[in-house]
């Protein structure tokens, strides 16, 4: 049944002199303890929200590392601007950063590109001016040249975009010994999603790469690994 | 079918889906609410079951898709915000829509009424709330809960409980559990949900990285929108200043209910003086039992 609101359910609770009357009677010590053991575990929790994002340990790479040194595919691509782009000659004496993926792509290539974005803009401009991000296409009937570098500009400007032929891009990821890309059937509008390697692979000054970065690689883990590889240090 | 929000790895979709572990919650919720109106037939204000209704569209909203969905898997702020919803609305209301005869029958089971006793004190209340604030915002729970439907559901009904104790000494049903004054608590309220939880906020707000992978590896709702640091330093202020309006609002009306109080009650007391003459005609002011009394009051032996 419903009856007239009561003053004791009001925010501002009963009238101060009947409080003290119904209040409990309280002892100081026991909850001053308590207190201070709750505290503890504030600053406990507080430790965890600090240093509950650290991962691996100093010495410790947080990518994978390559059973044997691979060097950089030998192809010749297409840049953005429609210009051939030997991969070999382009990137030598420089870090490179190569991943396979496509413009349309809804989770695994804009969340690649943005940690690492999100990394090197951390790293400063002295240092991931070093390092050469290189996206090639799997999705070369849809990505052209302008759409690649429109999708890459969101990121940023300096990344270079590769497309070509099937056949070539086919020999690239076989060279850089990643499985090829497969389309996947076209939905009711024509939409399709192409299954392509996740993984970012990183080739040091020498053309070698050591290392590849598995989908899932934090900005975190960039921060850490990035000076040691432009530092030369060799993952092994 | 899903019964519970979870993280996924799927692209943001706006088709709606609901969660019925949701919907059988809200409905379990009513129907216990209904029913013990009916069979101990207390009594409720119209105003009880506004409140009490309210407490469950905001339980409802942050539970379910789209709020409960994005939080739970794609965006850090918008689980800040599930956390406010339950914290900071839901449990209040269901609260306020809680009458006293129903909650203390709830504190008939074995060992309610004295937990209840000893969760209720301010201190213990205000740590064991921010406790719960830090602790299930660490990235290692967040990463870890996020991926199941069990670990969400703990998730948000931890968030549930911590709101009903941080509002226990404030608008307890039962007004024994309340802080025992008006001073008290405003200040409690001011350093249990308005100053501590400014502290983990500045930490996730000024992190330099992401700090939930759970986030960060999230597909975007947009290319264009905010990166995952971007996204997190939202969650960060929601946590240091989201709750600013709803606890000064709350503090502004217990400050102003209890001046109004105060301000009756000298008004009472002015008037009870003038009514009371200040001498009995033989010149001494009037002892107790020679005053004159009160209109309609028993005849002075």
């Amino acid at each position: 049944m419903f009856v007239a609101e009561s003053p004791e359910q009001s925010l501002s609770g009963p009238p101060e002199t009947s409080e003290e009357e119904v209040g409990v009677p309280r002892t100081v010590t026991p909850w001053l303890v308590l207190g201070i053991v709750l505290a503890g575990g504030l600053l406990v929790g507080l430790g965890l929200l600090v240093g509950g994002s650290r991962s691996d340990g100093p010495g410790e790479w947080a990518g994978t590392i390559l059973g044997a040194p691979q060097q950089i595919p030998d192809a010749v691509l297409t840049d953005t601007d429609g210009a051939p782009f030997d991969l070999r000659a382009e990137t030598a004496g420089t870090t490179t950063i190569m991943m396979f993926g496509f413009t349309n792509c809804a989770d695994v290539c804009p969340i690649n590109l943005a940690s690492l974005t999100a990394a090197l803009d951390e790293l400063g401009d002295s240092r991931a001016s070093g390092i050469r991000v290189i996206l090639i296409t799997v999705d070369p009937e849809r990505d052209t040249e302008a759409v690649l570098r429109q999708y890459l500009d969101r990121f940023d400007p300096v990344y270079v975009g590769l497309t070509g032929s099937p056949g070539q891009l086919a020999a690239v990821q076989q060279a850089a010994n990643v499985p090829e890309a497969q389309r996947e059937s076209a939905d009711a509008n024509g939409a399709y999603q192409v299954g392509h390697a996740s993984q970012l692979i990183v080739y040091q000054e020498d053309g070698l790469a050591r290392i590849a970065y598995p989908f899932g690689t934090r900005q975190a883990d960039w921060t850490r690994d990035l000076p040691r590889l432009l530092d030369g240090d060799v993952p092994s | 079918m899903r019964w519970w929000c979870v993280a996924v790895d799927e692209p943001w979709s706006w088709a709606p889906r609901p969660y019925f572990g949701v919907w059988a919650m809200c409905l379990a919720i009513v129907g216990w609410y209904a029913v013990s109106i009916k069979r101990h037939g207390g009594s409720v204000s119209r105003k009880q079951v506004v409140w009490f209704a309210l407490g469950l569209l905001f339980l409802w909203m942050a539970s379910d898709w789209p709020v409960g969905s994005l939080g739970a898997g794609y965006l850090a702020s918008i689980h800040m915000l599930q956390y406010m919803l339950y914290t900071l609305a839901a449990a209040p209301l269901l609260m306020l829509g809680t009458p006293d005869w129903m909650f203390e029958r709830l504190l008939r089971r074995r060992f309610a009424e004295h937990s209840v006793e000893v969760l209720s004190r301010p201190v213990v209340a205000g740590i064991l709330f921010n406790i719960v604030l830090v602790a299930t915002h660490a990235p290692v729970t967040v990463d870890s809960l996020r991926t199941t439907q069990v670990g969400n559901f703990v998730l948000d009904m931890i968030w549930l409980a911590s709101g009903f104790l941080l509002w226990l000494p404030v608008i307890s049903p039962a007004k024994r559990f309340r802080a025992s004054s008006a001073g008290a608590r405003i200040v409690y309220l001011f350093l249990a949900a308005a100053l501590i939880p400014m502290i983990p906020g500045g930490f996730v707000a000024f992190s330099p990285q992401p700090l939930y992978a759970t986030y960060e590896l999230a597909p975007r709702l947009s290319i264009d929108g905010p990166s995952a640091l971007g996204d997190q330093q939202m969650a960060g202020v929601l946590m240091k200043v989201g709750n600013v309006p709803i606890i000064w609002a709350v503090m502004a009306v217990i400050w102003f209910r209890w001046y109004d109080n105060e301000q009756r009650r000298s008004r009472d007391e002015r008037l009870a003086r003038q009514r009371t003459p200040l001498t009995d005609g033989s010149g001494r002011r009037p002892t107790p039992d020679r005053a004159v009394p009160p209109a309609g009051a028993a005849p002075l032996r």
